[in-house]
């Protein structure tokens, strides 16, 4: 069995998902159950070699790629087809396979116009592949690869499944992306070719990202670092996204189909906090240095200004794309600060906003689908009317503005404290005054989190709604949610399922950086 | 013949007549030239089978069916194919190598038989096309067919030519032959306007162009590359550079090959002429006279002149930029989109010029691939527009596009697959194809241009998501108000669609054969003799 | 050492002084003319000559496509003859490896004529 997975266990959990995405394509389209019933298997059975990997991952040496497989793909530019997990790749790989298949069991009677499951299922799949796949690879034109795939399947989706607005918030999601990665790609190219061995000083010409880590700054000299690392910066910047990048998020979010939103909250935002800190951070430290306390800053303005904007929104299904600007400032905060804990509660703070805001998508398309409305002025008395899925909603509320022993609390709490204490070449006093502004983001976000959970779920329904009879939470959602609900509270309650995973292989990251 | 003539002038005894020396019974034979006739041969397949074609068809006009002037068509390129792989291997043999194929005019190299395959594929895609077009479009005749092989036989000559001159002869053919091809739709207003476009502005190129090789001649004193290349080398070559002769024949060479690949800013041409060509034949011409033109610039340009690289590269690299921006922006603003297509052929023009100007053989390689993943994308594109521009050719406004996916998902699919291969989407022939052109200008450390390059494919890639939109998109509006039938698609279109779409996801991805092939292309110039 | 260059361009002077002399002399010529002759202007001199015969319509008339046709083919083999007179004086010096070369040239050309015949080009109609 290990030798099974050592071989193929990671190839498997990518590829299967496309491979089920290609059989669909085969099957008429009038099937609709056998449609959803494969996507189903293909998904569940990416997530069963998932858990075959966990299970024979070694924790003891979670700092230690495994199950890495090195064959070689493109030889004229020597880029090879490298996959491997580590502690840091562990917890966002399970998240996005639990994501996925919650998704399609989510969307089993709830396709939005125009209908047709089967494109929708086999988008969904191809996402699945893309997503997983940058999570594992280990050679930076796969990764880049595997990145762009994640792209077009979230456009169509958006654009052909999406709200009033589809087409101007597809192509603005495609634009702003596709510019990222343009920039992203010649930076890539740029290591490529600067890339040194530092000990010989001869070019090293490889994507190998585990040889590019080891060597640090690439052996590069001079201000090409800088460069470069400015060139991921935006790449991987616009996609969590951060603050002055972040206008394509609210859009997107508002006009995607509800499964299309959660998969972008949970995991797309993911891709572009775990370049900074698979890619960014151990290829180019002495660039990652100089540019940290701009990353903190930014960071914490896309915390302030979040929070600000969510108190002006009308719409919750706004709102909530608004916070996770500000909760993926923490998240950016945390790596900003080039230690051990920051970015141990980065990565936490990943999974646990993955949860969360996945999660509050998921309530706010359910809420959508009975009231036909997201504008908060409308809506009201939720728990009188469908008193389980308002109380869902206060527990993800809570949550989500980090209440301690809820898994928003681990991810937000940590990241604060660590900019009290950044890396000993960082400047002291300017994250000292980050801390103390992040700290201010916090109460702000309970703020808009309440005032949203008030006014939508307390007092008594509308005129409009009053008369009118609500489904309460039904069984396709209860299987969706529950896994979720459930490892919220248990992440809050012991988080070291998370830190545990992760902090060998952080360690080492920060020992770049003497934390 | 010509002694009895002067015999009889001598017997006169009129002084006029005789020639100045008599010509003696022994003359002095004129030294020909060995001619290595397999070398000639992916050539003369070419010539004679157009040649052929036309004499058998305007012989029996009446008694040969249409298909088979396609089958015939596809049949001599793909000859034409199968002869020059022998030369591929011999090429590459590393003991015999390139080598001449007339005393120095022709050369054989990896580059040639690279770019005469492409040329010959696009031949064979077109030629597919063009079956069910001429046939829905009523247009009687073999005439497209030998036009196509006779200027790919242009496009090939011009890829090996070694010297200036035949290169000329090659451009000549290639071009007069795909000025009729755009006038070849003659009831179409669109279509002679198309061709007449491109005949006056192409004769000016070529006037151009000839120009550029009398200064070049001039100032290097032969037409032949390779002692083109050998002079300028030379002591006596550096000190006539600043003279100024030699880099007006640059700038002229560059003028004319602007023109023929498209770079803004000599391409006021090809909008309107892609616009109003016949759309088999607009494939044609983004494909197979791209290439054409390309490899002859790479030639003359990387390679005879590559000594003097910083003289052109700035106006290559100006060339460049403008391309890429204007081709791109431009492509967005048009509601057409075989207009669109146009301007982003411009634009992936000047991709190609990126590779150009870097001017190293990882940059010639690059763009090899580029031009060989091109060629499969933007045919295929082409076809897509072929069948859905129903008879007469005229639907190729965005509006006749909407609801394509729900009439026809699969040619809507295809299409999507292709477009984004043109917006260089990973997983696509397209994606490596710019990945290689960006390396190359990374590693020529011209950072500038390889950004300007990436923003440029993201402005172009605005463009192929709004043609996607239209397809996949679109309100339900025009569920109600009658929506027009199913295009039909015909055998052959669908299998050149077939081909073109399995060969650019291929490449996507395992990119590693062509890759290899187009490093082993490199580009050569043979001794004379 | 005289830079090739200018000698290059020396070798052209020929060819401008040749130029300027011939302007020169048509230029003299036509402007002794213009000094020596009577200036009488009259309407029926501006009337294009033909012949002596009073013209009938506008002189921009459009000629007639078949014209166009039989003016392309004289050309063709105009041109044709153009290549063959020098290629016949030397035929003995390029022996049978010219005569091929000429036989595929006129072959071509001939191919040509044939298409044009069989497409109807040929018939006056």
């Amino acid at each position: 069995m290990e030798a099974f997975l050592d071989g193929w266990g990671l190839t498997l959990m990518v590829f299967l998902p496309l491979a089920g995405a290609l059989l669909m394509m085969l099957i008429p389209r009038s099937h609709e159950e056998t449609l959803k019933v494969y996507a189903l298997v293909f998904s569940v059975a990416a997530a069963v070699m998932g858990i075959l990997v966990m299970i024979w991952f070694d924790y003891g040496q979670a700092g230690e790629l495994q199950f890495v497989v090195d064959r070689s793909w493109i030889d004229a530019i020597n880029s090879r087809y490298i996959v491997g997990m580590d502690g840091i790749s562990l917890p966002l790989v399970a998240l996005t396979l639990l994501i996925v298949p919650l998704c399609v069991i989510y969307s089993w009677n709830h396709f939005p116009d125009p209908k047709n499951p089967k494109a929708f299922l086999i988008l969904i799949l191809i996402l699945e592949t893309g997503m997983v796949g940058t999570f594992v690879a280990q050679d930076l034109i796969l990764f880049f690869v595997f990145f762009e795939v994640v792209l077009l399947p979230m456009y169509f989706m958006i654009g052909v499944w999406g709200g009033e607005e589809r087409l101007y918030a597809s192509i603005k999601f495609f634009l702003y992306t596709l510019f990222g990665s343009a920039l992203m790609i010649i930076s890539f190219v740029a290591v490529f070719f600067l890339a040194q061995d530092p000990s010989s000083g001869d070019a090293l010409r490889t994507f190998d990202m585990r040889t590019l880590s080891s060597i640090g700054q690439a052996g590069m000299l001079g201000t090409a670092g800088l460069w470069i690392f400015a060139g991921m910066f935006v790449g991987f910047g616009i996609k969590v996204p951060m603050f002055p990048f972040h206008t394509w998020l609210p859009d997107a979010h508002t006009q995607a189909p509800t499964v299309g939103s959660v998969i972008l909250a949970a995991i797309l935002l993911k891709l572009g906090t775990y370049g900074f800190v698979r890619i960014a951070l151990p290829i180019l430290p002495e660039a990652s240095e100089d540019w940290a306390p701009w990353i903190g800053l930014l960071a914490v303005i896309g915390i302030i200004y979040g929070a600000i904007c969510c108190l002006a929104q009308t719409d919750m299904k706004r709102l909530i794309a608004f916070s996770s600007v500000a909760h993926m400032g923490f998240v950016m905060l945390g790596i900003a600060t080039l230690t051990d804990f920051g970015i141990n509660a980065a990565i936490f703070g990943m999974v646990a906003h993955g949860l969360i805001t996945g999660m509050l998508f998921f309530l706010a398309g359910s809420v959508k689908e009975r009231y036909h409305t997201m504008e908060i002025k409308r809506l009201g008395g939720i728990l009188l009317q469908a008193p389980r899925l308002g109380w869902i909603l206060g527990f993800t509320a809570m949550a989500s503005l980090g209440l301690p022993g809820l898994a928003g609390f681990w991810g937000e709490f940590p990241a604060i404290l660590s900019s009290w204490n950044p890396a000993a070449i960082l400047p002291l006093e300017t994250f000292r005054t980050y801390t103390i502004v992040a700290a201010v983001g916090t109460v702000l976000a309970a703020g808009y989190l309440l005032w949203l959970y008030q006014r939508t779920s307390f007092g008594r329904p509308t005129e409009e709604f009053a008369t009118e009879q609500f489904r309460d939470v039904e069984a396709p959602e209860w299987v969706a949610w529950v896994p979720m609900l459930l490892l919220i509270l248990a992440l809050g309650v012991y988080p070291n399922l998370v830190f545990g995973v992760t902090d060998d292989a952080v360690t080492q990251i920060a020992a770049a950086f003497g934390g | 013949m010509i002694g009895v003539l002067a015999r009889l002038a001598q017997d006169t005894g009129d002084g006029i007549l005789v020639p100045a020396e008599p010509i003696q019974a022994g003359v002095t034979q004129i030294a020909t030239p060995e001619i290595q006739w397999v070398a000639l041969l992916p050539h003369l397949i070419l010539v004679v089978g157009g040649i052929l074609l036309l004499t058998i068809a305007s012989l029996f006009r009446h008694r040969v069916p249409r298909w088979a002037y396609t089958i015939y068509t596809v049949a001599v390129a793909a000859g034409a194919i199968i002869a020059a792989l022998p030369l591929w291997v011999r090429v590459q043999d590393a003991e015999r190598g390139p080598f001449s194929a007339i005393a120095g005019a022709l050369g054989v190299d990896g580059f040639s038989i690279f770019i005469t395959v492409i040329i010959c594929a696009g031949v064979i895609l077109t030629a597919l096309l063009a079956d069910g077009y001429l046939k829905r479009e009523g247009i009687d005749g073999p005439e497209l067919f030998v036009l196509l092989l006779l200027a790919a036989s242009g496009g090939t000559i011009m890829a090996s030519a070694n010297d200036l001159i035949v290169l000329f002869l090659g451009l000549e053919i290639l071009s007069i032959s795909v000025y009729v091809m755009a006038a070849m739709h003659a009831r179409r207003f669109t279509s002679l306007e198309a061709g007449m476009k491109y005949f006056i502005l192409g004769a000016f190129s070529s006037a151009f162009f000839l120009y550029g090789i009398a200064l070049v001649y001039g100032a290097s004193g032969s037409t032949n590359m390779i002692r083109i290349n050998q002079y300028l080398a030379s002591p006596t070559g550096v000190v006539l550079s600043e003279n100024g002769l030699l880099l007006g024949g640059f700038a002229l060479l560059l003028v004319g090959f602007g023109f023929k690949v498209a770079a803004v800013p000599f391409h006021a041409w090809a909008p309107d002429v892609y616009q109003g060509a016949p759309t088999p034949v607009t494939a044609f011409m983004a494909s197979a006279v791209k290439a054409g033109g390309f490899a002859a610039m790479l030639r003359v340009f990387v390679l005879t002149f590559g000594t003097f690289s910083g003289d052109w590269q700035p106006v290559v690299f100006a060339l460049a930029v403008l391309s890429l921006l204007v081709g791109s922006v431009l492509a967005i603003v048009q509601t057409n989109v075989k207009r669109m297509l146009a301007y982003s052929s411009i634009a992936h023009a000047g991709f190609i010029l990126v590779g150009v100007e870097v001017a190293t053989e990882q940059g010639t390689a690059a763009a090899l691939f580029y031009l060989a993943a091109y060629t499969f994308m933007v045919v295929g594109s082409f076809a897509v527009i072929t069948v859905v521009g129903r008879k007469g050719d005229g639907h190729h406004e965005l509006s006749d596009y909407r609801g394509l996916a729900r009439r026809q998902p699969v040619l809507a699919f295809v299409f999507t697959i292709l477009l984004l291969a043109q917006a260089g989407v990973p997983f696509t022939a397209g994606f490596f194809a710019k990945f290689y052109v960006i390396s190359a200008a990374v590693d020529a450390e011209n950072y500038s241009l390889a950004i300007i390059a990436m923003v440029s494919a993201v402005i172009a890639a605005f463009l192929y998501l709004r043609i996607m939109i239209s397809m996949y998109m679109s309100t339900d509006s025009e569920a109600v108000t009658g929506e027009p039938d199913r295009v039909p698609v015909p055998l052959a279109a669908g299998i050149a669609l077939f081909v073109a779409c399995v060969v650019t996801v291929v490449i996507g991805f395992v990119p590693g054969p062509i890759t290899d092939l187009a490093n082993d292309a490199v580009p050569f110039l043979v001794q004379v003799g | 050492m005289p830079n090739p260059l200018n000698e290059l361009l020396r070798q052209y002077l020929t060819v401008a002084i040749f130029a300027g002399l011939g302007l020169a002399m048509v230029g003299a010529m036509l402007g002794v003319g213009w000094l020596l002759r009577p200036d009488r202007p009259e309407p029926q001199k501006y009337i294009n000559y033909e012949s002596g015969v009073d013209p009938l319509g506008v002189m921009w008339s459009q000629s007639q496509i078949r014209y166009y046709v039989f003016a392309l083919l004289f050309v063709l083999f105009d041109v044709e003859a153009v290549f063959i007179f020098p290629w016949a004086t030397r035929l003995e010096a390029y022996g049978a490896f010219g005569l091929i070369e000429m036989a595929v040239f006129i072959f071509i050309l001939a191919l040509g004529l044939v298409y044009a015949w069989r497409k109807g080009v040929l018939r006056w109609v």
